[in-house]
């Protein structure tokens, strides 16, 4: 690209926490008319870049800067005012309103009277705006009555009625069918000939190489590389997205297999999960792959007994689980760890003892609690997973990710399950705690039980698992022997190429 | 982590509220019993005592409500309309055990309406209770034909016996009540369920708890309590009508905030309510004592719990910043 860029971001720098960083030194810079496709597995960071241009989030440190002006962090007024705008799915509109008054929302043409719009100007504006950019929605359509990819578009129109010259697109089109794809890809194309940037994020490599100009490739928080999309192909991009050093990886011992105890059948619900199947031995790791919103953790959740399954079955040696709800799931000796522990596991304001003993007290025993036995229990759990707290009776929201987590494993673990699911195990945990899980992972699937682990960390997938089941739009694609195979191989199995 | 081992015995006991509660109580106490002696007197003192304790009872229930993340607002209709059908039934020479007894399943009945249809509709109990104090109200004023149920002379034995001639009788029952609940909440598995499902229900759900068997034996348990509440009331004042217990549903909460619950649920203690009615009872004493109009009485009340709001969301934050 000639000319000056319109977006210069140099040394962008953020992290949550502890960990790694979420985002580490990420530059680039983006000229007017230019497509950038921002492309990474999950985790690598392409949310939080989206965050910090929008002004969700301020960076630690780099800068970014528009037209030649240096802003440290941006608030969401400013961005917008800079003419930043995020297109996110179905947010941001007010479904009640008319198309046109969405466009004019916050900037209202004023009316002959005193606090009246103009309703006519406004609609004849709207639907210029409209057809210069050959959009076929009624101005005058409720947002309420518009298909997911005409509220798209509408919000299109809407960043670009407010002066909009850098257009961010978070996944534009994992909702979207093929024809409104092909659209859309008209749309981009449409703007890119007026001269707005976009920065373009998506899975799905064969849109990026149909309309980028310029490819970013991710990888856990750091920028790979930036290619002309003439310069590289597929197999390039998709190796630069995975590939990491050894290190990262966890050499774990294996254990022999045992029989089949797990069978899960054609389970399906509502069009998230479809027909999914497979079987865990004794002993073994499941590992469950695939992009963000390919239905994993919703197949877990459903083997659960979180949802009402619509089809299928689940059958634990040789009996058939009941789907009426955890409760059940919980006495057939079946342990979740969900993914999101502040939203689907810790009591963040009561103790560890209590976070510890919630399901073992609901499972047995009277009506009265035994607080000696409570107490014992904890003290033994604090001990075997070596739980860093000060005390029992310490809240759990004060201990750190690693703790909290161990906190629900041991939860779990109290109560001795035969299959133990396992919902992104390490998120948001230290490194030290990591290995510490996956040790307890082990010990598990040594004494026999049997584990699915739902994981976006692809080292973890790759170190942990003995086969791996890969998930694509709510269907298990194709399960795999963890024997020889690589990043490379997975990357390309999910997004499907 | 270092900040919770250094803090000590005497770190935890100022900052626990029910010891500044206490200290509040002892400072009102010390300056009203200056400026007006009589307040010291012994029969004052037992004054108020009698005067908190049905708020007590009340206020028991609501800690059980609030830290499950639920309300009960149509409290003090129920108090009207089972104080009303016990005194209907006394009057008509109805055995006193019948008459209590259908007076606290009427309330236990009202409790569960409300609770029943908080589940079924999904919607938030509060709504549901605002819209039950009317059709509560509505039923009481229509079996009373909107007249005054008096009972003078009968079933006061429970409002008027006083141990040793100072400790009232119902404020012995009150304070076996807060134990009971205490109890509850700290040894019950009924307890663990309420601190759970107040503080995630989500988590509680997916560790097998039952929310919705749990949230109806909740609100069941309050309606006994509101029952009993009921029934002091009748038997110490000898007389009851529809708008009987009106607005004590306001005081009962307002306790419960003060005593240090947060309104968004999954924690809070009884000892605290315990010195949140107290602290209640002893300010409007005292405003009493002070010849204050009875009008700035509620303008006090009202300041005192958006105060108290105030420090919980101050102390919360500081939580949160701190974790």
């Amino acid at each position: 690209m000639t000319g000056d860029p319109v977006l210069s971001v140099s040394g962008l720098t953020k992290s949550y926490g502890a960990q790694r960083p979420a985002l580490s030194g990420v530059s680039f810079d983006l000229h007017p008319g230019e497509v950038l496709c921002v492309v990474g597995e999950n985790g690598a960071g392409k949310s939080t870049l989206i965050k910090i241009l929008s002004g969700a989030v301020a960076p630690d440190s780099g800068s970014v800067v528009l037209c030649g002006k240096s802003h440290l962090a941006l608030t969401p007024r400013e961005a917008m005012a800079l003419g930043i705008s995020t297109i996110y799915q179905d947010v941001e509109l007010i479904e009640s309103l008319t198309v046109a008054d969405n466009i004019f929302l916050g900037a209202e043409r004023k009316g002959p009277l005193p606090l009246t719009v103009d309703a006519k100007a406004q609609g004849e504006a709207a639907r210029e705006h409209l057809d210069l950019l050959r959009i076929d929605i009624d101005e005058t359509a409720l947002v309420e009555d518009l298909s997911a990819a005409q509220k798209q578009n509408l919000q299109i129109v809407k960043a670009l009625h407010r002066d909009a010259r850098i257009l961010i697109m978070d996944e534009p089109t994992s909702s979207l069918g093929y024809e409104e794809k092909r659209s859309l890809m008209k749309l981009v194309r449409e703007l890119r000939a007026r001269g707005i940037a976009i920065i373009y994020i998506s899975h799905y490599l064969e849109e990026v190489f149909e309309i980028g100009d310029t490819i970013l490739v991710l990888k856990d928080g750091e920028r790979v590389a930036t290619y002309r999309r003439e310069e590289v192909d597929v197999d390039l991009v998709i190796r630069s997205m995975v590939g990491r050093d050894a290190s990262l990886f966890y050499r774990r011992e294996r254990v022999n297999l045992g029989k089949v105890r797990v069978e899960v059948r054609h389970l399906a619900w509502a069009g998230r999960v479809d027909d999914v199947s497979f079987e865990v031995r004794a002993g073994e790791i499941f590992g469950i792959g695939g992009l963000v919103g390919s239905g994993r953790s919703e197949l877990v959740g459903l083997i659960f007994g979180m949802n009402r399954r619509e089809k299928g079955e689940v059958v634990l040696d040789g009996l058939p689980v009941k789907a009426s709800g955890p409760a059940e799931a919980i006495r057939r000796r079946i342990s979740l760890i969900t993914e999101d522990r502040k939203k689907y596991a810790m009591l963040g304001p009561r103790s560890v003892a209590e976070n510890v003993t919630l399901v073992h007290h609901e499972m047995r025993g009277g009506p009265l609690l035994d607080l000696g036995e409570e107490a014992r229990l904890t003290a033994s759990m604090v001990d075997r997973l070596r739980i860093a707290v000060a005390n029992q009776a310490q809240e759990i929201a004060s201990l750190s990710g690693g703790n909290q987590q161990k906190v629900i494993i041991a939860r779990w673990m109290l109560e001795d399950a035969e299959l133990y699911i396992f919902d992104e195990p390490t998120k948001g945990v230290d490194v030290g705690a990591k290995e510490e899980i996956y040790k307890l992972m082990v010990e598990l699937a040594r004494a026999g039980k049997c584990l699915i682990m739902v994981s976006s960390d692809m080292p973890e997938l790759l170190s942990m698992s003995d086969r791996i089941g890969i998930m694509r739009g709510g269907r298990m694609v194709r399960i795999v022997e963890n024997v020889d195979i690589g990043e490379q191989y997975l990357m390309r199995e999910f997004i499907g190429v | 982590m270092v900040d919770a081992r250094r803090k000590g015995p005497r770190g935890s006991l100022l900052r626990s509220q029910w010891f500044l509660l206490l200290v509040v109580v002892l400072l009102t106490s010390a300056f009203t019993g200056a400026v007006n002696p009589r307040f010291f007197r012994v029969n004052n003192i037992v004054n108020i005592f009698e005067q908190i304790s049905t708020l007590g009872v009340v206020a028991s229930g609501a800690t059980i409500l609030i830290i499950s993340g639920n309300f009960d607002i149509s409290v003090g209709a129920n108090i009207g309309l089972s104080a009303c059908i016990m005194a209907m039934l006394m009057k008509a020479n109805a055995p006193y055990p019948l008459a209590v007894v259908s007076g606290l399943g009427v309330a236990v009945a009202c409790a569960f309406f409300v609770g029943f249809n908080s589940i079924v509709f999904r919607a938030p109990s509060f709504i549901i209770s605002l819209a039950a104090i009317g059709v509560f109200r509505g039923i009481a004023l229509a079996l009373t034909q909107a007249s005054l149920q008096t009972i003078y002379g009968k079933f006061e034995a429970l409002g008027s016996t006083r141990f040793l001639g100072v400790v009232p009788l119902i404020f012995v029952v009150s304070l076996a009540v807060y134990a009971v609940v205490g109890f509850i909440l700290k040894f019950a598995r009924l307890g663990r369920r309420i601190y759970a499902i107040g503080a995630n229900e989500r988590a509680a759900f997916l560790s097998g708890v039952n929310l919705n068997g749990n949230k109806l034996a909740f609100f069941a348990l309050n309606g006994l309590l509101v029952g009993i509440a009921a029934t002091m009331l009748l038997s110490r004042v000898g007389a009851a009508q529809p708008s009987t217990g009106a607005g004590i549903e306001l005081q009962a909460i307002g306790a419960v905030v003060i005593g240090g619950t947060p309104m968004n649920g999954g924690k809070g203690r009884i000892v605290g309510t315990f010195f949140g009615v107290l602290l209640m009872g002893v300010i409007s004493n005292a405003l009493n004592m002070l010849q204050v109009s009875p009008y700035f009485q509620d303008v006090t009340f009202g300041l005192l719990i958006i105060f108290s709001v105030a420090v919980s969301a101050f102390s919360q934050k500081r939580g949160r910043a701190a974790a």
